[in-house]
């Protein structure tokens, strides 16, 4: 988001926080309006209508598919489609009358539209009834998600699906654009979803309406980067009555100040001097790499956490606090507590949905594996998939192994260690050498790691690390 | 009654995931923050604690935010037991 967008999002969270009824309501429209307005070009310029439109069709098929036959009163629900249905519709008049309020979104004639609010309707309607095939329809949608997913961070995929759709004959409105195809906000979005999928399948997902639910999975403040919420957590907050006070606007306001200071000041100050394709193409020395390597660190940190301060602010302006992604991340002594402490929201996702299950079955099947075994195929399952969950490519996947060895070797060492030097004859001053120590190690170990992270290929990472350690 | 449950769960964790049967873990001591028990070794805790006394923590729940410190999960336990 732009410094532009997110002064105009502070206002409207101001705004909305400050309405004693409709709250949820009136957070239900704003943020399925900010899904058109912050949709950027797409290289079949109305799929800026159809993207966002797909992301709320996605989202009420799931709300029908995880709520119970009995929590979906029709009385109940039809606000929520009555905001939803008039903000696409305004859309639409939007974009045909006077400027557009996002010139990326071209949008389809409004029979086209019609054509897919009815199929959406029928769609709707067809799984309002029909409750028995309701197991089997979680895991088709299961599926459908991850399939999507895969299609649209495989970059091959992506722009073959792009290329295809462009040359459906007469199917799209608007001059092609050479811009690269991307679904804004689908990696969070399909992790919210599926978040309440795995929950109504382990009967875990609390009663929810559709308002809050497409609010939970569209909540503009965390849109674009998350942080990820848990559905049951968000809800609560949403239902409590809200009233702005002082410290609310206090607290709001000097992590939107942090917030910001941190992305568009120190971030993008170093984004000079962080590594880069380019940078590592021309790089001659091994003292310049490791400058690009220590300011890319600390550049994707403030960036990142700058960005989650925003989304925080935002969030309990709105009455909704939302869950921290970092915790000091290059200050902690391993590993381990690394990946405690660095995007957080993400992080509990796969210990609950990947790690804790595959770790289950391993330690209480049958067949009881080794433990180190137990371990290193866990720890290498999650990392890499946490890799991959940025984008299906070998650099990320690299990522994901880098850490994932780390961690397995971590663990290792600890059991070592924890035979030879018991901590408790250790000295306090051995034990702080032992602490700078770690920090120093730790923190090197992931800043060399976002080399695999932040080029764009395995070559070039290759060379960068070459370039590191003095070979040319 | 619940200071036996923390002693027993003091045992255990000491003796079969940390490796060192005489250490000593308060029962105010953050475990789970602190790192130290790892993601690994709380799914171990997990399934300790269901096999033992009959109690499911699942695996959404499995985190610092519902215990960090054995006081915590005893009285967790005690909570859940009481219902059964």
């Amino acid at each position: 988001m732009t410094l532009a967008q997110i002064a105009a999002l502070v206002v409207l969270a101001a705004a909305i926080g400050q309405l004693k009824r409709g709250r949820q309501l009136a957070l239900l429209a704003v943020s399925t309006g900010v899904l058109f307005w912050l949709q950027p070009p797409e290289p079949i310029p109305s799929l800026g209508f159809w993207l966002p439109f797909g992301i709320l069709g996605l989202t009420i098929v799931s709300w029908i598919l995880t709520s119970a036959s009995d929590e979906r009163g029709w009385r109940r629900t039809w606000p929520a489609v009555a905001v939803i249905a008039a903000v696409v519709i305004l859309m639409e008049i939007n974009g045909f009358a006077g400027p557009s309020i996002n010139a990326a979104v071209v949008v389809p004639v409004p029979s086209k539209v019609l054509l897919g609010v009815v199929a959406l309707a029928g769609l709707v309607g067809i799984l309002w009834r029909w409750q028995a095939g309701r197991p089997i329809l979680l895991v088709v949608l299961s599926g459908l998600i991850v399939l999507v997913f895969v299609m649209i961070k495989t970059p091959g995929l992506a722009q073959s699906s792009a290329s295809w759709l462009q040359h459906l004959p007469g199917a799209w409105e608007g001059i092609a654009a050479d811009v690269p195809f991307s679904w804004l906000g689908f990696s969070y979005v399909a992790f919210r979803l599926l978040h309440t999928v795995r929950d109504r399948q382990a009967g875990r997902l609390p009663e929810v309406s559709l308002s809050e639910y497409v609010t939970y999975v569209i909540f503009f403040p965390a849109f674009t980067a998350g942080p990820i919420d848990r559905v049951e957590r968000f809800v609560q907050d949403l239902r409590s009555p809200h009233e702005l006070r002082n410290d609310d606007w206090l607290d709001a306001g000097t992590r939107l100040i942090v917030g910001l200071f941190k992305k568009f000041v120190v971030a993008d100050l170093l984004a000079v001097i962080s590594f880069s394709d380019l940078l590592v193409e021309h790089v001659k020395t091994p003292g310049w790499m490791w400058l690009f390597v220590y300011a890319y660190a600390f550049r994707i940190y403030f960036d990142f956490s700058g960005y989650t301060d925003v989304a925080i602010g935002m969030g309990r302006l709105l009455g909704v606090r939302l869950p921290e992604n970092f915790n000091a991340p290059y200050l902690k002594q391993n590993i381990a507590l690394f990946w405690n402490s660095w995007h957080m929201s993400l992080t509990q996702w796969f210990r609950s949905y990947i790690f804790n299950p595959l770790t289950r079955q391993m330690r209480s099947g049958r067949a009881m594996v080794p433990t180190w075994y137990a371990i290193l195929i866990t720890q290498l399952v999650t990392m890499v998939l946490i890799g991959l969950w940025h984008g299906i490519t070998w650099g990320f996947a690299l990522w994901g192994l880098w850490h994932g060895i780390g961690l397995f070797v971590h663990n290792r060492w600890v059991e070592f260690a924890r035979g030879r030097w018991p901590a408790a004859t250790q000295s306090p001053s051995a034990r702080r050498a032992a602490a700078i120590l770690g920090v120093f190690i730790t923190f090197n170990f992931v800043a060399v790691g976002w080399l695999f992270f932040g080029l764009s290929t395995p070559a070039l990472t290759w060379k960068a690390l070459r370039m590191l350690f003095g070979a040319a | 009654m619940q200071e036996e449950l923390i002693l027993q769960l003091e045992s255990h964790v000491a003796t079969r995931i940390l490796k060192q049967p005489g250490r000593r873990i308060a029962a105010d001591e953050p475990i789970i923050s602190s790192g130290l028990i790892d993601s690994f070794n709380l799914v171990d805790v997990a399934l300790y604690v269901e096999d033992t006394f009959g109690v499911r923590i699942t695996d959404t729940e499995l985190n610092s935010g519902t215990f960090d410190t054995l006081g915590q999960l005893a009285a967790l336990i005690e909570q859940r037991r009481g219902r059964a």
